[in-house]
């Protein structure tokens, strides 16, 4: 039998889930297809068939269906993820993802299938958060919780290296199960560096090298296209860059511990807690918050970082993104702010 | 022979020349309205500058370029050094003014806020979506009204008393204006009252919750307005300071900057030399549609030669130039460096090879990491010692 092919679209948290998603469905037999990047193109579809007012995420997400759907796979994996840690949910944007999906695009042909992701914690590998998966599917539930168990190790690792410093970056483009297997098992047995913790970079005019904790939600710091490829950029400006991925779960959670209660809304805890932890490390020079237009969820985060920044004497800076806005800007603003570090530490 | 330094801030309004010698002082300064063709400004400009000084008692080792133009202009003039327009005025207003604490900057069509401490820049803030309360709305108003820019800012200071105007967006802001005039209020009436509008709109969008210390620098164009240094000074109950030259200061910055940048790589300018005030210069687009994206790909020719491609996201067309022996030279070493890097990455379509090349571009890169593991352990200490730091942090 030909395998059936179920199609992932490359938005939002398939940054966060991608190698689990793609051993999962391959553990099933199944044939995981991504959507393209993101393009112009691809942004200009998803934009026309939004809602004008939702922000620019989604949007994506949005453009990404519509290429899966041309792209004739047999079903779409499209989770309603509602929460990743106890007693709180994510963005209500993803809480209504696939019923806004169901009225922006009308016309789709594809079947979409919506577990609905109810976790404790960020390990979503819970049989009961598949269920649809494998009905729709006609798998047998001792076979899910197996191809759950392998994706969920596999995921591990993969976090593991996101640990050891490596970025989300490193492993995103590829869409292959056994390339990416074998990425893994290198980088784990190597003893190389990522770009994160080298420690020596090449900038132009032997100019210092600077650390930028670039804090933001994955389908904003990942996605090349939407952010203007705003790590190359900082890369070849001679930046280590450190995102929130890179901070272990442990780390998070102790900040976390100092707020009087956490906010409501996941990934925000999580890049809370990371960029307090760069706030109070002596090795990070600045923190950019790179936030979407609109974000609800950071107008809450933008506000506190400022002032926790200000508390740590910590340079810190908001970029803000849309679907419309030119590279001159971010350049312009990024090339300041580390002009702006650099200046200091060579006074230093 | 002297050195010295060309500056050149290619701006929304106005385009700024300037050349300063070893010791900073000004040498040349230029200041012209940018009517929309700034190669043709920029070409103009040098051939007066030309003119001016004698130019065989000098030589220019550096050429620096910034504003909101500066990377075609880059192109044309050979910059060595092309930076944003907030470092180049912190780095002018902070030389002019060691003891400065807040830089204020309005420009044609974007607002700065620069705080320094200790004679470095430590923050900024630019305006954001919305070109409210910049200098080509003070332009458009001026021009409604009748009264030339020039004197706009006089006339604010002859009103005794001044009309609220919504600061928050232009739109509001000129409906009220006219709503206040066909209520009879003076030109002077309204005219300060915009400029208050102005200040309060700055305040909100770019100072907001930051604690403003002395002294304070006003420059950019806007800054020539007494009216809005006079609002300002209002606003926050202490004396501005306007410097001489706070209408080139960008310019002054970037030259500044190229200086140092060639002292520091010891290289000689990449000036493409005052021939170029001879050379027919011309830019044409296409649309690349090779991918998705349908990116709008500009190309710079000097008489009939191309000498730079621009606006690609992947950097192929920027790299086709680079194969191009001829011109190679010409381009900044630093764009051949990453388009060639960016060509290497393209090749590696195939994922097994990106996993070799991922961290080892060349065998430089790979005696690099070769000491990294040296270092490995030391750093591994770091990082335990870190660890311990957290800790501690949380039972505090």
């Amino acid at each position: 039998m030909k395998n059936r092919k179920i199609g992932i679209p490359r938005a939002l948290l398939y940054y966060y889930y991608f190698p689990f998603w793609l051993k999962l469905l391959t553990e099933l037999n199944l044939e995981p297809v991504i959507s393209d990047s993101t393009s112009r193109e691809l942004l200009d579809k998803g934009v026309k068939k939004s809602l004008s007012e939702i922000c620019v995420p989604i949007k994506v997400m949005i453009g990404h269906l519509i290429n899966l759907d041309q792209k004739e796979v047999d079903y779409i994996f499209l989770p309603r993820f509602r929460s990743i840690r106890k007693g709180v949910v994510l963005c209500p944007k993803f809480l209504g993802l696939p019923d806004m999906v169901k009225h922006s695009l009308p016309g789709l042909n594809t079947e979409l299938i919506s577990d609905q992701i109810d976790s404790k914690n960020d390990n979503i590998a819970d049989y009961s958060n598949h269920q649809k998966l494998a009905a729709v599917l006609d798998i047998p539930k001792k076979e899910m919780k197996k191809a759950l168990k392998k994706a969920a190790e596999f995921w591990q690792r993969y976090r593991k290296l996101l640990y050891k410093g490596y970025l989300i970056d490193d492993f995103a483009k590829i869409e292959d199960i056994e390339a990416l297997e074998n990425l893994i098992s290198k980088f784990e047995t190597d003893n190389n560096f990522p770009q994160s913790k080298r420690k020596k970079i090449k900038t132009a005019g032997k100019e210092e090298v600077v650390d930028i904790a670039l804090i933001g939600y994955v389908y904003n710091v990942f996605d090349q296209y939407i952010n203007m490829d705003i790590i190359n950029k900082l890369k070849e400006m001679g930046v280590r860059v450190h995102t929130f991925s890179m901070v272990a779960e442990e780390i998070i959670e102790k900040e976390l511990s100092s707020l009087r209660k956490p906010m409501f809304w996941e990934f925000t805890n999580k890049l809370y807690g990371a960029a307090e932890h760069y706030f109070k490390n002596d090795k990070i020079d600045g923190v950019i918050h790179l936030t979407a237009f609109g974000c609800g969820p950071d107008s809450m985060l933008g506000q506190i970082l400022e002032v926790d920044a200000k508390e740590n004497n910590k340079a810190f800076m908001t970029l803000r993104i849309d679907e419309q806005t030119g590279e001159s800007h971010i350049i312009t603003r990024i090339e300041a702010f580390i002009d702006l570090l650099r200046l200091k530490k060579e006074k230093n | 022979m002297k050195n010295l330094y060309l500056g050149v801030d290619i701006g929304s309004v106005s385009i700024n020349i300037v050349a300063i010698d070893e010791a900073n002082k000004l040498q040349f300064k230029l200041y012209t309205r940018n009517s929309g063709n700034p190669i043709e400004l920029v070409k103009k400009g040098l051939s007066k500058f030309e003119d001016e000084i004698e130019i065989q008692n000098y030589q220019i080792s550096g050429v620096g370029v910034t504003g909101s133009g500066r990377q075609l202009i880059a192109y044309v003039l050979g910059a060595d050094t092309v930076k944003n327009e907030i470092t180049a005025h912190a780095r002018a207003s902070t030389y002019y003014h060691p003891d400065a604490g807040t830089i204020f900057e309005i420009g044609g069509q974007d607002s700065k806020l620069i705080i320094v401490e200790d004679g470095i820049a430590v923050d900024f803030a630019m305006n954001t979506v919305c070109a409210a309360g910049t200098g080509s709305f003070l332009d458009h108003q001026a021009e409604r009204l009748g009264v030339p820019i020039e004197e706009f800012g006089g006339l604010a200071l002859e009103a005794d008393r001044d009309v609220r105007i919504a600061g928050r967006c232009t739109v509001f802001a000129e409906s009220d204006m006219i709503s206040k005039q066909q209520y009879g209020f003076t030109k002077p009436e309204i005219i300060k009252g915009l400029s208050k509008a102005l200040v309060r709109n700055y305040m909100n969008n770019l100072v907001r919750n930051r604690v403003l210390e002395g002294r304070y620098i006003f420059q950019g164009g806007v800054a020539a307005n007494v009216g809005i240094k006079a609002a300002f000074e209002d606003e926050i109950d202490a004396e501005v300071t306007v410097p001489e030259h706070h209408d080139v200061m960008g310019a002054i910055g970037i030259a500044m900057l190229a200086k140092r940048d060639v002292k520091r790589s010891g290289k000689a300018s990449s000036f493409r030399g005052f021939d170029l005030t001879e050379q027919q210069f011309e830019t044409k687009s296409f649309e690349c549609g090779d991918c998705a994206n349908n990116c709008e790909v500009i190309k710079v020719i000097a008489d009939g030669k191309v000498i730079a491609v621009t606006g690609d996201r992947c950097g192929k067309w920027e790299a086709s130039l680079i194969g191009d022996s001829v011109v190679s030279s010409e381009t900044d070493s630093r764009k051949e460096e990453s388009s060639a890097d960016k060509i290497s990455k393209k090749k590696n379509k195939d994922p097994e090879e990106i996993e070799v090349d991922l961290y080892k571009v060349d065998p430089e890169e790979e005696k690099q990491v070769m000491k990294e593991l040296e270092e490995l352990e030391d750093q591994e200490e770091l990082e335990e010692s870190d660890k311990d730091e957290k800790e501690d942090n949380v039972l505090v």
